[in-house]
């Protein structure tokens, strides 16, 4: 495991979200443990700051919410993409992947 | 979409708050169950995982806030527990609270009450009407002179010429700028009723359509074939007719001529000028037969027509500005003999014409500056009460403070308290226009026959709001901001000790701007209110007691000049019969009022009559007895002899023109030429010198002449009461002529009224003003140094423990507070000297730079501001010093 979990790069985290969702529907804490442990620990999300995200994304229309009972008998909101989530979550990508580009070859130029 | 789906989620969370607080506690338990559950699977007890996950994740509570916090509607809901916060403060303090609601509410509403009366005739288009935002009137225009008095409203053959030639506008109409009364002869007797003369296009072009009937077309306003239609204003169908379904085709009788009802307008259409509700519209080609003035409809010099353009949507305003300019010249070329060489411009058209609206608009700002100045004394009232009451409040601050408040949050506080204040006061001060515009209204005199609505609409309501919030911020921001800054540590430990000079430097500065303003107030209230005085004590040159006046035309009806002449001799005899008259005369028209014939006359026998030597003068035609009734003294020589109405060649003068002519000789039987006639007039008698034009005016030369018009004043001596005169009056001229009524018909007290009603106003409401910015200036000072000497009580307490005397102690508290004084005095004085100037044209007998006022002023408020350091030093000179001391 690397040493210490980092700070999410500002807007990002909306897209990490839409992406696990995107992989399949799930609860608050279902997305918080797939980004650790997809990102292996280096990005690791406060309840406080992921619930303010899945609430923004969910009245802008990009996700939605909708209780079912858990493995462990509670109740827990899931969350699937809506089709406007998804075509956003497309275009972010793409201007992500853009923008790493440019600034790996901004950093690589010598 | 997603705003509307943001909003709606808000308000939910904003209404539903239980169930949406307990989905979110639900939701975050079970993401820290789960979170649990995933720890205990690495061998954690369940207490253990709990505890590592909260330390982790922070509190639940804390979690919660932080996805509250991001929602709009939480920024509502801090809104509404400020709200709620300072309902409950100012609750606690209702005395406090009511004297700054009520202080505030005065100054708020009274410059509500003015914006109602600026609303009223500026801002609000004509009701009814289409699209009065693209109509422009059309005034004719002397460049070379200044004011009102360089307009005139066009001719008929100037409307005919700019309607038929111009591109700008979609279509022009025209109305009779004085509306006429008329007497409509109700079966067999006469009434009066206002009428307005108004083109073919009049109602088409405003898009106004009647309700009964139609309205006035193009065919019934043409010159060569007028026709002789009416249309009926609403209320007068109403009141006169009791709304009669059938009353088209009906005839109505005016000035001897019938006329054919063939509508009614609508409800809340009153025509394009403000005060006017015209009770009938007639075609303005009608004019001769309404006026009996012959010829009008060709007179280029008779300019009563005011024109309206509707611009084109494609035409710009500087467009139809350039367009009348070229217009008016292509009269001038095509018509030289008129030597008119004027040029033409537009104005936006509002209920009040173009060339009257800068008269109003002086007016109405120097009360709103006057009130504005009423309003800062109140918001300075409201600021060092807010000031004192935030000191007190350090405490509580920096608790919150200390809690996690920032900055941000104790301002929005305080200021949401304040704009409650002001809000409040807004409320209460729209309640206060609402009910002190109708009594300003009632200041008008009686004579003069306007009905003006004042609504109060949403213009009124957003000039309230904005004021009040303007207000609440004005006062609030400082206290806040000064609130806000606090130092934690220092002031949660015990002591407040009031770090005294930089607060009461604010203190100071608030305490003398008010004395500033309220010198200023108090100047142009005295000024105005003894020129009220002096005005009314005004001797206008004849006797207003025991006199009536009552305005007559029986030539209107058509009479011929023997009838008008037999008419009038009966209505003498009638009237000087009656019990308790001493003497009846006639006169054409009333001095002191609209109306007046102006010329010049020589000497006949000056060596050569040059024009330079004619003197200006009044004109004005009596019939024997006039002065007698009017009780202006006979100086010299007598009356014109009774039964001599034909006999031409005398005059009598007035000492103003006796002296302008021959200095101290006698001037009986000279002889003045009026228009350069030969023989001359001979001059049988003098009278004294009175008012004609205004109460204010320097000695007018008048001349009066024999000859009357038809159209005449019959002016009525008692020796009784007067009111009671004027039914009596009005049953003789009835009962001389059933068709006749007068058109005015009031005691001469009743008419003095007009002359006196711009001093009476600007007294009364500068009057007013004054009087309440002394009230709040006194309560505020006493406010602020009663708290200042509250404060200095340990101070004070120390002084004479070590042994001052009484009178230090008072020294100390006075001196502070005339310093202040004076320096408000010293700026105070100053702009109020310069303000006066202003005011200059409507004093009567007073400069505006009256020392005595000035000193009268300064020394008015030395006297409050001892009197308010005084009762406060008292009280902390009687405190004992021990218990000054242990009260540390």
């Amino acid at each position: 495991m690397p040493d210490k979990p980092s700070d999410l790069v500002q807007g990002t985290l909306d897209m990490l979200i839409l992406k696990t969702l995107a992989l399949e529907p799930m609860h608050g804490y279902g997305v918080s443990v797939r980004i650790e442990q997809i990102s292996k620990g280096v990005f690791r999300l406060n309840a406080g700051s992921l619930f303010l995200a899945i609430q923004r994304l969910e009245r802008d229309g990009l996700i939605d919410g909708e209780w079912k009972p858990t493995e462990n008998n509670r109740r827990a909101r899931y969350y699937t993409l809506t089709a406007k989530g998804r075509k956003r979550f497309d275009s972010e990508t793409r201007e992500w992947g853009r923008q790493v580009a440019a600034i790996t070859r901004i950093l690589e130029a010598s | 979409m997603s705003w509307l789906r943001n909003v709606a989620r808000g308000l939910r969370s904003l209404f539903r708050k239980d169930r949406v607080d307990r989905e979110l506690d639900e939701e975050l338990g079970a993401y820290l169950e789960m979170a649990a559950a995933e720890k205990m699977k690495d061998g954690l007890s369940r207490k253990e995982a709990l505890r590592a996950v909260r330390l982790e994740q922070g509190t639940l509570e804390g979690t919660k806030e932080i996805v509250h916090s991001g929602g709009w509607e939480f920024e509502v809901d801090t809104l509404w527990r400020d709200l709620l916060f300072a309902f409950r403060l100012l609750r606690k303090n209702p005395g406090s609270t009511a004297a700054v609601v009520i202080a505030l509410a005065l100054g708020i509403g009274l410059n509500t009450t003015v914006f109602t009366f600026v609303n009223a005739l500026l801002l609000r288009p004509p009701a009814g009407v289409k699209a009065p935002e693209q109509l422009m009137e059309v005034w004719i225009h002397n460049p070379r002179s200044s004011g009102a008095e360089g307009y005139l409203p066009l001719t008929y053959p100037d409307y005919l010429y700019y309607r038929d030639h111009n591109r700008s506008f979609g279509g022009m109409l025209a109305f009779d700028g004085d509306p006429e009364s008329a007497i409509w002869n109700k079966s067999g007797e006469g009434q009066v009723v206002m009428g307005q003369l108004v083109s073919g296009s009049f109602f088409s072009l405003l898009g106004v359509n009647a309700v009964q009937g139609r309205t006035i077309s193009a065919e019934d306003d043409q010159a060569a074939n007028p026709q002789p239609v009416v249309v009926l204003g609403h209320a007068f169908w109403q009141q006169s007719f009791g709304s009669d379904p059938m009353i088209v085709g009906k005839a109505l009788m005016l000035n001897g001529v019938n006329y054919s009802i063939i509508g009614v307008a609508p409800a809340g259409f009153a025509g394009l000028l403000v005060g006017i509700e015209p009770d009938f519209w007639a075609p303005t080609t009608m004019v001769e037969q309404i006026t009996r003035d012959t010829g009008r409809l060709n007179n280029w010099h008779a300019h009563w027509l005011i024109a309206i353009g509707r611009l084109k949507p494609e035409t710009s305003v500087s467009g139809a500005q350039a367009e009348v300019s070229v217009l008016e010249h292509q009269i001038e070329l095509a018509h030289p003999d008129l030597k008119r060489n004027l040029d033409a411009t537009v104005f936006p058209e509002t209920l009040i014409p173009g060339p009257y609206r800068i008269y109003v608009s002086a007016f109405t700002t120097l009360l709103m500056a006057v009130f504005g100045l009423v309003l800062l004394i109140a918001c300075a009232n409201v600021a060092s009460f807010l000031l004192a009451r935030a000191t007190g409040r350090t405490r509580e601050m920096a608790v919150r403070s200390a809690l996690g408040a920032g900055r941000g949050r104790l301002v929005q506080q305080m200021l949401v308290e304040s704009t409650l204040l002001s809000g409040l006061a807004g409320l209460a001060g729209l309640l206060l226009a609402y009910w002190t515009a109708p009594l300003l209204l009632a200041l008008k005199p009686a004579s003069l026959p306007i009905s003006l609505r004042i609504p109060v609409d949403w213009r009124v309501l957003a000039f309230t709001m904005v004021i009040s919030l303007i207000c609440g911020v004005a006062f609030g921001l400082t206290p806040a901001l000064r609130c806000a800054k606090v130092q934690v540590a220092s002031n949660l430990k015990d002591e407040t000790r009031p770090s005294g000079y930089r607060k009461s430097r604010l203190r100071s500065l608030l305490m003398t701007s008010q004395i500033a303003a309220c010198a200023v107030l108090l100047v142009g209230a005295s000024l105005c209110v003894r020129s009220l005085r002096n005005a009314s004590s005004i001797d206008p040159g004849f006797n207003t007691q025991h006199v009536i006046a009552a305005t007559l035309d029986p030539a209107r009806l058509g009479y011929s000049e023997a009838q008008v002449r037999g008419f009038y001799e009966q209505l003498s005899q009638h009237v000087l019969a009656l019990p308790g008259v001493t003497a009846a005369s006639f006169v054409n028209h009333l001095p002191l009022g609209p109306a007046r014939e102006q010329t010049a006359v020589t000497d006949v026998m000056s060596p050569a009559p040059n024009t330079n030597d004619a003197v200006p003068i009044d004109l004005m035609r009596v019939a024997p007895g006039y002065f007698r009734t009017m009780g202006i003294p006979l100086l010299r020589g007598h009356d014109f002899a009774f039964g001599g109405e034909e006999r031409s060649g005398v005059t009598i003068i007035n000492e103003a023109l006796a002296k302008r002519l021959w200095k101290n000789q006698d001037p009986l039987g000279r002889r003045i030429s009026f228009h350069e006639e030969k023989d001359g007039t001979e001059i049988i008698g003098v009278v004294e010198t009175g008012k004609y034009r205004t109460l204010g005016e320097n000695p007018i030369a008048v001349a009066y002449l024999p000859q009357l018009p038809p159209g005449r004043t019959l002016v009525v001596r008692t020796s009784g009461d007067s009111a009671a005169l004027l039914d009596m009056v009005r049953r003789e001229i009835h009962s001389v002529d059933p068709h006749i009524a007068a058109t005015d018909l009031e005691t001469m007290q009743q008419y003095m009224s007009l002359p006196l009603f711009p001093a009476r106003t600007t007294g009364l409401l500068l009057g007013l003003s004054g009087f309440l910015a002394l009230a709040l200036t006194s309560i505020g000072l006493f406010g602020v140094i009663s708290y200042i000497v509250s404060q200095r009580t340990h101070e004070i307490g120390v002084r004479i423990a070590l042994g001052a005397q009484c009178s230090d102690v008072l020294r100390l508290v006075v001196r502070h507070g005339l310093l202040l004084t004076a320096m408000g005095l010293v700026i105070g004085l100053g702009i109020a000297f310069g303000a006066a100037q202003l005011l200059s044209s409507i004093l009567y007998g007073i400069r505006p730079t009256d020392p005595a006022t000035f000193v009268g002023v300064a020394l008015l408020l030395c006297a409050v501001v001892l009197l308010a350091c005084y009762i406060p030093a008292r009280r902390a000179i009687a405190v004992d010093p021990l218990v000054a001391l242990r009260y540390e």
